[in-house]
């Protein structure tokens, strides 16, 4: 498939670390044109792009950025979500590690369009190269004028700080990445108020994903018709990078346009290992529900998931071949949710660890075919009454394996499991 | 005002009401654990989820706000009764279910909605229950106790410590469904409010060390009253039973004490077991003996030496800032009876004791919680009357040929051997109280009175509200209200006193003094109400702030 690379396209070009080496493979154009542009206009551009944010949740970026009150007298910021917990999600971590001046453009353009002093990038705690590599450039753009108190001669101020997060799932949730990084307990808050509104510190602030964010300098510098022309429709345009973890000959980050069906990109990774064949796959992340072999043919884009009952997600893509025990794989799922649940709402707490509990048994053998039943019903009945997104996105797997490889669980019921296939 | 619509019933509510207070309006109540008017909110708990018409999803009533006309809530729902009952189920699959041994059961917010929205029958047949071992009785401080077995989470003790206490003692530890509630290495739950994190546990995770295992809550006769450890005078429960004061409880009143006490306050009615009861009127004999005597005989006794008092000496008034406006009242009328400039109430300063409320808070000072309504209703010296302190800390007891002390346990000087000494010089002592302490046993004649519990009467706090409180229970048989012995003493003066009740004579009080002028004693709202120089009085309202 012939595509010439957006987001990757500083991938195997070291040089493009420092601001030099960006700048002479084509960096801080974008920012060059937006510093002269009215913020408005940049806001308007990313809008008509039809960009929607990479992070999981695909709601429309620039619709997001305004609603941030344009009369708060309060200081507004720049949330970079870098936390990538999503179990097989590891898109962000190439940008940053690959092209950290891409992320940095991308962010001066946000802020510059909301009206942000300053950005935080939260970044999972595991990312020490990627955070490092960060650090570096960030260092050198200060150096070059291109971050501090004069951004490329144009006035506006600007600072990006990295923020190190410590291993918790829910602090990927925009509001608990918000508590943890103010400091306190890492759990999601009552929304609303939204982030928007009342974000870091009290003040409106955009939190966007890394990606998201790295697609906003192509956008400007290229238009939002040329960003839009790439995908299948309006509602699903942009470059797109899928993280292809599992049972592939080649797993790897592959950027494409969005909208790939699972079997072209399948075909990109070099197929099933080992010449076996697909049993499933998990479109975005652990929290998609899971397809199954008949469901290859379809768009790997948000509407087209949400239609197969599954997510685009963070598209994190995890392909299972004829060999996997779908039970063990429903048990993990069920045991990270239950594990990463922050504790503070009833059902997440209760109804994720009752889920693991559950799983559990059956796995051991000791399941009873009535125990489908109750998977589903717990499900259902954390499904819509948590406090954030985390209570969902345990239901959807838990719910999805248990439906679709429902004979996988019966055959389980009074066998012990087998020992995992290597 | 926007009008929302509860269950077909439309209510206007100021703008920002929460669903559950606005429900609370046209009398439905939506089930919440993790929500309280004075706390934060963090929508945790998800019992309070109701339907509104538009939303997708169910919605947390305590974090859905009324901004606007037009919405439309259902709590009655097929899909809020299953939620409820989901919610229930979570909360139970792990809680020990420990109710015959567990202090909260009977009052228990998991009882209660496990009755009412719950089901009978448990899903959870194999799994094993999460557990906190070596975790059932942890001392939180030296007044609570955790049960972390017991604990669902809510975090209302959390956000108490944070946001009312200020101090910040409890956290969250752990996360998921090993999440526990704890202090930090070396910070006790120790602050003059601790106890107030007991009461809003919905649940038996946390229990006082001092009602612990004391009584079913179920044998509790509970009254309203006023508590008499200092003079902000918190509203309060006070829970008996048959007589046996078994725990003081915060009563809800936002001008005073709001939802909260102070432990001090919570732990104030062990005095009345820590002293001994005088029972029976004693008329000393010469010797020291003191036998018990008729009330005929003593009070004849009391008013013929009050009438021919003023030949041989002074005739003073000790009063105290534990006795009723009314008894108040009624002493200085007998000091006018006989005359007598030499009226005053005994007291003492205390440590400052600070009661958060919806206008910043009160600050006790007193050790007793009416000294302002004391003096208010007349026992300030006359003109070179002999006061409190000149009979406390000077000896001029000595020149008294009668004192009458209203309270035998006035204050800790009742109980210090030179005070006792000093006042023994007047020629003649009475000495009227419920606790037989030093000085009632040298008294020529003692008069056992009611305790608080045992009567009616009003208290005028230290921002100048009075506030009535009604008998919790009766006195031993033997022994008169004050106000009975008082009334009683002044109708041998003057038989219009006979008989009077605490009502009567407040209200011959409001008559006569003007700082209480108009009040009826039984027009007084249950949350008091201003009364004499308030503005004045103001200024001891301790700094602003949120509540």
């Amino acid at each position: 498939m012939a595509f010439e690379p957006v987001l990757s396209r500083n991938v195997g070009h070291p040089e493009a670390l420092t601001v030099r080496g960006y700048r002479d493979r084509g960096g801080y154009v974008a920012l060059e044109k937006g510093l002269k542009m009215e913020p408005a206009a940049i806001t308007e551009e990313v809008k008509a792009s039809g960009l929607r944010g990479r992070g999981g949740a695909g709601f429309p970026t620039g619709l997001k950025w305004t609603f941030i009150p344009k009369d708060s007298p309060k200081p507004k910021y720049l949330v970079c979500n870098a936390d990538e917990s999503e179990p097989g999600t590891f898109k962000d971590r190439l940008l940053m590690e690959k092209d950290p001046h891409q992320l940095i453009e991308g962010c001066l353009l946000t802020s510059f369009a909301v009206g942000a002093a300053t950005t935080y990038i939260y970044i999972r705690g595991e990312y020490v190269d990627a955070a490092n590599i960060l650090e570096r450039a960030i260092a050198d753009a200060y150096q070059s004028g291109i971050l501090g108190a004069n951004v490329m001669g144009s006035g506006f101020r600007h600072d990006i700080y990295v923020h190190r997060g410590a291993g918790a799932y829910i602090c990927g949730e925009e509001t608990g990445l918000l508590e943890s990084l103010e400091g306190k307990r890492g759990q999601p808050r009552v929304k609303p108020p939204f982030p928007a509104v009342v974000g870091a510190f009290g003040c409106p602030t955009v939190i966007n994903n890394v990606e998201t964010i790295c697609c906003v300098p192509h956008i400007i510098e290229r238009g939002s018709a040329w960003f839009k022309a790439i995908g299948p429709d309006e509602r699903n345009t942009g470059p797109k990078l899928y993280a292809v973890s599992g049972h592939v000959e080649r797993p790897g980050t592959y950027e494409l346009p969005i909208g790939v069906t699972f079997q072209e990109l399948l075909d990109v990774c070099g197929g099933i290992w080992k010449g076996r064949q697909l049993k499933a796959y998990v479109p975005g992340g652990a929290s998609a529900p899971v397809l199954s072999a008949d469901d290859r043919h379809l768009r790997l884009d948000f509407d087209t998931m949400a239609k197969a009952g599954s997510m685009l997600g963070s598209a994190a893509v995890m392909v299972m071949d004829d060999t996997t025990d779908m039970v063990r794989v429903c048990y993990r799922f069920a045991k990270f949710f239950s594990h990463e649940s922050c504790g503070q709402c009833t059902p997440c707490r209760e109804g994720t660890n009752w889920l693991t509990l559950l799983l559990h048994r059956i796995l051991d053998g000791h399941g009873e075919p009535k125990d489908l039943d109750l998977i589903v019903s717990v499900a259902n009945q954390i499904g819509g009454n948590s406090l954030c997104a985390l209570g969902d996105a345990a239901v959807g797997p838990a719910k999805s394996f248990v439906t679709k490889f429902r004979h996988e669980f019966l055959a389980r019921m009074g066998a012990a499991a087998p020992a995992l296939a290597s | 005002m926007p009008t929302v619509t509860i269950n077909d019933r439309a209510v206007e509510v100021e703008v920002g009401t929460n669903l559950i207070d606005a429900a609370l309006k046209v009398g439905v109540q939506i089930p919440h654990y993790c929500y309280h008017p004075r706390l934060s909110v963090v929508g945790q708990c998800r019992m309070c989820l109701v339907h509104i018409a538009g939303m997708p999803k169910l919605q947390a009533g305590c974090s859905t706000q009324v901004m606007k006309d037009g919405m439309v809530v259902r709590t009655d729902t097929p899909e809020v009764h299953e939620a409820q009952r989901a919610m229930m189920e979570f909360l139970l699959i792990n809680h020990p279910l420990d109710c015959p041994i567990c202090d909260q059961a009977g009052e228990c917010g998991l009882q209660d909605y496990a009755f009412k929205h719950g089901v009978a029958t448990s899903r959870f047949h194999y799994e094993e229950k999460r557990t906190y071992p070596q975790k059932e009785r942890i001392p939180l401080g030296p007044t609570v106790l955790l049960n972390m077995n017991r604990c669902i989470q809510c975090t209302r003790c959390i956000r108490f410590t944070h946001e009312v206490a200020k101090t910040a003692e409890l956290g969250f530890f752990q996360r998921g469904a090993r999440t526990e509630i704890g202090t930090f290495p070396g910070k006790p739950l120790d602050n003059e409010l601790s106890t107030c994190v007991v009461d809003i546990c919905p649940v038996g995770a946390l229990t006082s060390t001092e009602f612990r295992f004391a009584e079913r809550v179920w044998y509790l006769d509970k009254k309203p009253s006023i508590c008499t450890g200092c003079d902000v005078g918190c509203n309060i429960t006070l829970e008996h039973r048959r007589g046996q004061v078994r725990r003081l409880k915060p009563r809800f009143n936002p001008d005073v004490n709001d939802y909260w006490m102070c432990d001090y306050g919570r732990g104030s009615h062990q005095r009345l077991t820590a002293l001994p009861r005088l029972q029976i009127p004693q008329i000393a004999r010469k010797g020291g003996a003191l036998p018990a005597a008729t009330w005929r005989e003593a009070l004849d006794l009391v008013a013929r030496r009050l009438e021919h008092g003023n030949a041989s000496g002074a005739v003073a008034f000790l009063g105290s800032g534990r006795l009723s406006t009314e008894d108040a009242f009624l002493l200085a009328t007998l000091a006018d009876q006989v005359a007598s400039p030499h009226r005053s109430v005994a007291g003492r300063e205390g440590p400052e004791r600070r009661i958060p409320n919806t206008h910043g808070g009160l600050a006790g000072r007193d050790t007793a919680p009416n000294r302002r309504g004391a003096e208010l209703a007349g026992l300030v010296p006359g003109p070179s009357g002999i006061d409190a302190r000149a009979l406390l800390a000077a000896d001029r007891a000595a020149d008294c040929s009668v004192l009458f002390v209203a309270d035998s346990d006035f204050g800790p000087e009742a109980s210090e051997p030179a005070t006792v000494e000093r006042l023994r010089k007047a020629g003649f002592l009475v000495v009227m109280g419920w606790a037989e302490t030093p000085l009632s046993k040298v008294a020529d004649v003692v008069l056992p009175v009611a305790t608080p519990a045992e009567r009616a009467g009003s208290f005028v706090n230290v921002a100048g509200r009075l506030q009535t409180f009604a008998q919790a229970f009766p006195a031993p048989a033997q022994v008169k209200t004050p106000v009975e012995v008082l009334t009683e003493i002044l109708a041998r003066f003057d038989a219009a006193w006979a008989g009077l009740t605490e009502a009567q004579v407040f209200d011959r009080l409001a008559a006569r003094v003007p700082a209480f002028s108009g009040v009826r004693f039984e027009a007084v709202p249950a949350t008091g109400r201003p009364v004499g120089a308030e503005p004045a009085l103001a200024a001891t309202v301790a700094g602003g702030g949120e509540p």
